[in-house]
């Protein structure tokens, strides 16, 4: 029962995944600094989903990626491409619409359940 | 920390060449970014165990498939090994019956020649179709896993036999199987089993058919009913019906239901068996003189024996012949 309910909610959570990251790369992020911001909104990502998540980002041309060795570590920073930003706002309206959709159809179930 | 270092390793030795040296270095600044300043094992075991099993990282980072064969060539690689599994199995049945039982020289005790024919085909007999299969499997497996690898199509929706993608049309070329027409696999095995026991008796006739007599304790065949001479002349038309037959099993096989075809066919095969059939017996001195004196002897028969033997088994053999020609039309014809 409890690991069924995790695998659901695991797979639930797995399409908005790629929605929830490519949100904050707008400004220039690098790995760690992504963890933080999404934990920041306690969006819970798995860091070995994380990473290989962005080099596919970066091979679909999504995402940018530049190495930046100026500071004492050199650091992978990823941000959108143009073509990263249209997807985003195409992605973000139909979460928007599904979300609603499904808000719909919940209600309508405890409405369902009280009849 | 040797720690990391050998993780970034566990990781990259299971990537491609060419995205190592890429991934280490973000992998190690990703996870000095994590740890704080002068960090210690405990902090380091505590990070990687966060990062997960190296495996599966890479597994993550990989485009490779980590499975042998995927959802898109699945369906199609147990249907081949299906089709192809026993169609080698049988084959490797038929080679090995006759590279050995047609040779088999005949031993003066019937009981310890057949144990020793049935040891043959037990022990040998089974160990060639292992092996074949086990070859057959290894060979489709590897094709369709270099097939999972070398396809760079996104598409995940199983192939049709066909190679493209479906369609509702594909349904057309199928037919609908009705329980009256269905062709069992019993049927089809029986069959063979059959083909490859005449192969085998007719080929050694001599050796296993005729008078069986108690001589010195040893149960011995003393008059052989065949003569092998003659049956052995008959081999290029035996073997052309042999050939009908097997290719008509294997039509069978892949038609998996009777039809009107099928049916003529049936009549086709049965014809040309009856006319080797009776071509053989009618032969002079197939049976031999010594068989037909010893029986009428026996049952003290006033008559000859030998031309309603012919006739009876001519009769007998049409008999069957056209019970399972009709028969055959009779499947093929019923309606859905």
């Amino acid at each position: 029962m409890e690991k069924l309910l995790g695998s659901l909610i695991t797979e639930l959570r797995r399409g908005t995944l790629t929605l929830a990251v490519l949100s904050q790369l707008r400004t220039p992020q690098y790995g760690y600094s992504l963890v933080q911001l999404l934990e920041e909104s306690s969006v819970t990502i798995e860091q070995s989903t994380l990473y290989p998540l962005l080099r596919r980002l970066e091979k679909q041309e999504l995402v940018e990626s530049s190495w930046d060795t100026t500071e004492s570590r050199p650091r992978k920073y990823y941000v959108l491409s143009e073509y990263g930003v249209e997807i985003l706002e195409q992605l973000k309206a139909e979460w928007e619409k599904s979300t609603k959709e499904l808000q719909k159809l919940l209600k309508g179930d405890v409405g369902n359940a009280t009849d | 920390m040797q720690l990391i270092d050998i993780y970034i390793q566990e990781v990259t030795r299971r990537l491609p060449e060419k995205s190592r040296g890429d991934i280490a270095l973000e992998l190690r600044s990703t996870i000095e970014d994590i740890l704080p300043e002068n960090y210690s094992e405990k902090e380091v075991k505590e990070v990687l165990k966060n990062l997960g099993n190296p495996a599966s990282l890479a597994s993550e980072y990989s485009e490779q498939p980590m499975h042998l064969i995927g959802p898109r060539y699945f369906d199609m690689y147990t249907t081949l090994l299906k089709i192809v599994t026993p169609i080698v199995a049988i084959l490797t049945f038929f080679v090995f019956i006759v590279e050995n039982i047609i040779t088999y020289g005949g031993e003066e005790d019937i009981v310890s020649g057949s144990i020793n024919v049935i040891i043959l085909i037990l022990g040998h007999g089974t160990w060639s179709i292992i092996s074949a299969v086990i070859q057959t499997f290894f060979w489709i497996t590897l094709v369709f896993a270099i097939l999972e690898r070398t396809d760079t199509s996104k598409e995940k929706s199983p192939l049709t036999p066909g190679w493209t993608e479906w369609t509702p049309d594909d349904l057309k070329s199928l037919p609908l199987i009705s329980k009256e027409k269905k062709i069992s696999t019993l049927d089809i095995f029986g069959s063979l089993l059959w083909i490859a026991i005449f192969i085998g008796v007719y080929f050694n006739a001599s050796h296993l058919i005729g008078i069986y007599e108690k001589v010195q304790g040893k149960i011995q065949l003393i008059i052989p009913t065949f003569n092998q001479e003659v049956l052995q002349s008959f081999w290029l038309i035996i073997i052309v019906a042999l050939i009908i037959e097997i290719a008509f099993v294997f039509y069978k096989l892949i038609a998996r239901q009777w039809t009107s075809k099928l049916a003529i066919m049936n009549t086709v095969r049965n014809i040309v068996s009856t006319i080797v059939f009776i071509v053989i017996i009618s032969t002079d001195q197939l049976i031999n003189d010594e068989f037909y004196m010893y029986i009428e002897d026996l049952l003290n028969l006033s008559f000859e024996l030998k031309n309603s033997v012919i006739i009876i088994s001519i009769v007998l053999w049409l008999f069957i012949g056209i019970l399972d020609i009709v028969q055959g039309f009779r499947k093929g014809k019923t309606k859905l």
